[in-house]
């Protein structure tokens, strides 16, 4: 009996394989020929291919990176501000979103916000001063049912300077921060509004599973932080979006992802390979690059050994070649760094661009500085990474280069959870002499002292320099764009010419596009506008 | 019986504290912190400490574990970190998710293993049981990594038969044959190794029973040949079970790589994002599941072992 039985299970299991296989044949035209089509609607379903995991949807609880705001956060949820996205020559600005229009006070700290009318959140309800008090309660107030810690601490980041809020009256409210903050609008773009009767419905503790706002696509589903449908808001203020449907799906292995687009099982892919560019052109893929507010960099230890001597830190500056780096080890994804600003933002100057590729220079600072026959020296790298692009290999490249100067680079990999962890402790993961890393410098100008600041809680290389807490204090304090240009300008500048960091590249955002996906404006913002795109003919 | 599963059942628990509690503390000790993953650069200081003291980092290790293990005997396993929601409510469908392609990839490995095995016992110097060896030695050698990108290479990009990744095609309405089609090529490259392994068990030991007096025995019966092979075949199903449940929990930590490279998102993939993030309960919480299955899956050879061989059942 027992051979009976287990003769007829291994039948029923080949049989069952066999079934599968056959399935599977029977289905696979349908995948055929279909790269990026669309549905019944006139705008087509986009699936957007993402590098890592998918954000926690609820408002600004994200905790998945900056690649999660601009697919999903921003998508659904808008803050009483946004990037305008509409340009592609010149670095996003900020424009009125929930509100329309706003004044500050001679004190640069009291802010009154002029809210815009006739907008409702995607379950119909309407937008209103009592929406934007209630979001701000459940950020600021611990004594708001819908408040947890988690949330507080994650929506400190940006609402964090807020001091007070309150109704003015006439659909006006007034904001007023701890400090004067000329770049109070931009932070407010990162405060989301979410739907007040959506989440006194869930609860803050279930209202991941049915985000509501008032973004241009409204939530369908989700497997949390693999997968996201969103559908256009018909009734979204700007007019609805062009697509019927939108899906994030996180395919955080480059490889799977230019299969994913070749395939046809996606049709559209964040940052490809660099190597795989080319391929993916021949296929019929649509490039699309700009560039945006990014930085690779290394951040040297300006308070060990050589790296001490600026004249040090300038050579090796001349040592390396970005240009190189730039064009054939990124396939032109990404642009050479002359300097701290990045070029897409407003505090970039042309004329500030300062390390060229000038090797003989580099050994002649490097003699002047006492290392006539260069030192040795470490380096922490992260394997990977949002915003990271190839960190390994660019971090090889650049160790040929400085080996050609007399600068010997040990190179030690460390996983990017492990390097940002220990840099909020204000230590470095290995104990290397520098950490090599990429960040949007710009994004937003609140976060720019964490970076460059002497006060940072971040380990910043020990760098200080008055100078630039100065200007950056003046700069934050303004609400005067072209005041807060200029200081940001000279701040940078000084930056650059202390060079505490290696400046390498500034990344131009690459994405593959189907041939069939039309409309997309690349901005120069990490940003996206999905509202213009369309997928068919 | 009943006190053979008695046994087996209260010897896995010291098992199971052993496996929580040594990844608690590995965990713990791993760089890092859920508090710098979840927080973007801007979030205050304040903020910060306040969500550590939340999140109980800032108490010993022994006493966290002793907490963590009072809840987790309840059904509670925490909260995740950025997910926050229950861990339990996040685990569950990533755990059928990978109970789906494990049973796929499983069934293929038996089906496949037996056949192999078979023809290679059976024929072991003709052309067909020589096809046999060779296929089950490049299966077990075959580079898992590669030889799954190359699948999706072959009937993904250039055929179009197969489905890259995912569960579902997200420009169609879905359904189970759709849910079926994405299964093949995850379950093929899982199975792989483990179907080769299978194989040559199977085919060693069937080979040995055949050419045992038990077979001669048999055959010096005038019994048939499909007689023979019935008993032969028994006898060697010992040899096929444990393999086969060595194989099943092999399969349910090896899916991390499938999971990852097919987009499929289930247990393995869950736990890499997890550890990505430092999201200990999550962590915490799926290494249970993963050890509560594995040792479940144990008991179970066992269990079918002693069902077969009575020799097995008086031991025990």
């Amino acid at each position: 009996m027992p051979i009976r039985h287990r003769l007829f299970r291994s039948t029923a299991l080949t049989s069952a394989a066999l079934l599968m296989t056959a399935v599977a044949g029977c289905g696979s035209h349908a995948g055929t020929g279909r790269a990026g089509g669309g549905t019944s609607g006139h705008g087509g379903t986009l699936v957007i291919g993402a590098t890592g995991k998918l954000p926690n949807p609820d408002t600004m609880m994200g905790g998945d990176g900056f690649e999660g705001k601009r697919l999903v956060a921003f998508q659904l949820y808008e803050g009483l501000t946004r990037y305008d996205l509409s340009k592609t020559d010149g670095p996003s600005r900020v424009t009125g979103a929930l509100a329309t229009s706003w004044t500050v006070a001679p004190d640069h700290r009291t802010w009154t916000f002029t809210l815009r009318k006739g907008v409702t959140f995607q379950d119909g309800t309407a937008f209103d001063t009592a929406a934007v008090i209630f979001n701000l309660d459940r950020y600021l107030n611990p004594k708001s049912p819908y408040y947890t810690t988690a949330l507080g601490a994650a929506a400190s980041e940006y609402a964090g300077d807020i001091a007070a809020y309150r109704a003015a009256g006439s659909g006006r409210v007034t904001l007023v921060t701890k400090a004067a903050n000329g770049h109070f609008p931009e932070d407010l773009a990162h405060v989301l509004i979410a739907s007040p009767t959506a989440l006194r419905k869930s609860g803050t503790a279930r209202f991941a599973t049915h985000p509501v706002g008032t973004g241009p696509f409204a939530f369908v589903s989700q497997t949390t932080g693999q997968r996201i449908e969103l559908a256009a808001n018909k009734r979204y203020w700007r007019g609805a979006p062009k697509l019927d449907r939108l899906v994030i799906e996180a395919i955080p292995d480059a490889a799977a992802r230019t299969a994913a687009l070749r395939s046809g099982r996606v049709n559209w892919i964040e940052y490809p390979n660099p190597d795989d560019i080319d391929s993916l052109k021949s296929a019929g893929a649509q490039i699309v690059t700009n560039s945006y507010d990014h930085l690779w960099y290394w951040i040297l230890d300006t308070a060990k050994g050589p790296w001490r001597d600026v004249r040090v830190r300038r050579a090796a500056n001349y040592a390396i070649d970005r240009k190189a780096v730039a064009e054939s080890l990124l396939h032109g994804t990404a642009d050479p760094a002359y300097q701290a600003a990045p070029r897409a933002t407003f505090a970039y100057d042309p004329k500030g661009d300062t390390y060229t590729h000038d090797p003989a220079k580099a050994r002649q600072l490097l003699a002047e500085a006492g290392y006539p026959n260069g030192f040795s020296t470490s380096v922490t790298v992260p394997t990977g990474g949002s915003g990271n692009l190839l960190p390994v290999p660019i971090t090889e490249a650049l160790q040929r280069d400085l080996a050609d100067v007399g600068i010997k680079v040990t190179i030690r990999t460390t996983d990017w959870s492990t390097l940002i962890g220990d840099e909020a402790k204000g230590t470095v993961a290995l104990g290397s002499d520098a950490i090599a890393q990429s960040t949007t410098l710009f994004q937003s100008e609140a976060l720019l002292p964490l970076f460059v600041g002497s006060g940072s809680p971040f380990w910043t290389g020990h760098y200080a320099n008055k100078n630039v807490d100065r200007l950056l204090a003046a700069a934050a304090a303004s609400p005067v764009l072209a005041t807060r240009q200029d200081d940001y300008r000279r701040a940078l500048a000084q930056v650059t010419a202390d060079a505490p960091w290696l400046f390498v590249v500034n990344d131009r955002n690459p994405r593959a596009l189907a041939p069939d996906v039309h409309g997309l404006v690349q901005p120069q913002s990490w940003f996206l506008d999905l509202t213009t795109v369309r997928v068919g003919k | 019986m009943r006190r053979f599963l008695t046994r087996r059942l209260l010897l896995a628990v010291p098992s199971l504290l052993g496996v929580t509690a040594v990844v608690y503390a590995t965990v713990a000790l791993v760089p890092g912190d859920p508090v710098s993953a979840f927080l973007g650069p801007g979030a205050s200081p304040g903020a910060r400490r306040e969500l550590a003291a939340r999140l109980g980092l800032g108490r010993p290790l022994p006493v966290r574990y002793a907490h963590w293990l009072g809840h987790a005997v309840r059904g509670d396993l925490g909260t995740s970190v950025s997910a926050q929601r229950p861990v339990t409510e996040v685990l569950w469908p990533a755990l059928q998710q990978t109970l789906v392609v494990t049973a796929a990839a499983f069934a293929l490995v038996v089906a496949g293993g037996v056949l192999l095995g078979a023809v290679g016992a059976l024929r072991p110097r003709g052309p067909a049981g020589r096809l046999a060896g060779a296929l089950s030695t490049l299966s077990v050698s075959a580079p898992q990594f590669s030889v799954a990108l190359l699948l999706i290479s072959v009937f993904a990009v250039r055929l179009r038969w197969l489905p890259a990744g995912g569960t579902h095609d997200a420009f169609g309405p879905g359904g189970t044959a759709d849910l079926l089609r994405h299964l093949v090529l995850p379950a093929v490259a899982a199975a792989l190794v483990p179907l080769g392994l299978t194989a040559r068990v199977f085919r060693t030991a069937l080979a040995g029973v055949l050419e045992s007096d038990l077979a001669d025995g048999l055959r010096a019966r005038g019994t048939t040949r499909a007689v023979v092979l019935c008993h032969c075949a028994h006898n060697a199903a010992p040899a096929l079970l444990t393999i086969g449940g060595l194989q099943l929990a092999y399969l349910l930590e090896g899916v991390v790589f499938v999971e990852t490279l097919f987009d499929w998102p289930g247990l393995g993939r869950l736990l890499y994002d997890a550890l990505a993030a430092r999201d200990f309960p999550v962590v915490q919480g799926g290494v249970l599941v993963v050890a509560v299955a594995f040792i479940g899956i144990n008991i179970l050879v066992d269990a079918a072992h002693a069902l077969i061989d009575p020799r097995v059942r008086s031991t025990s």
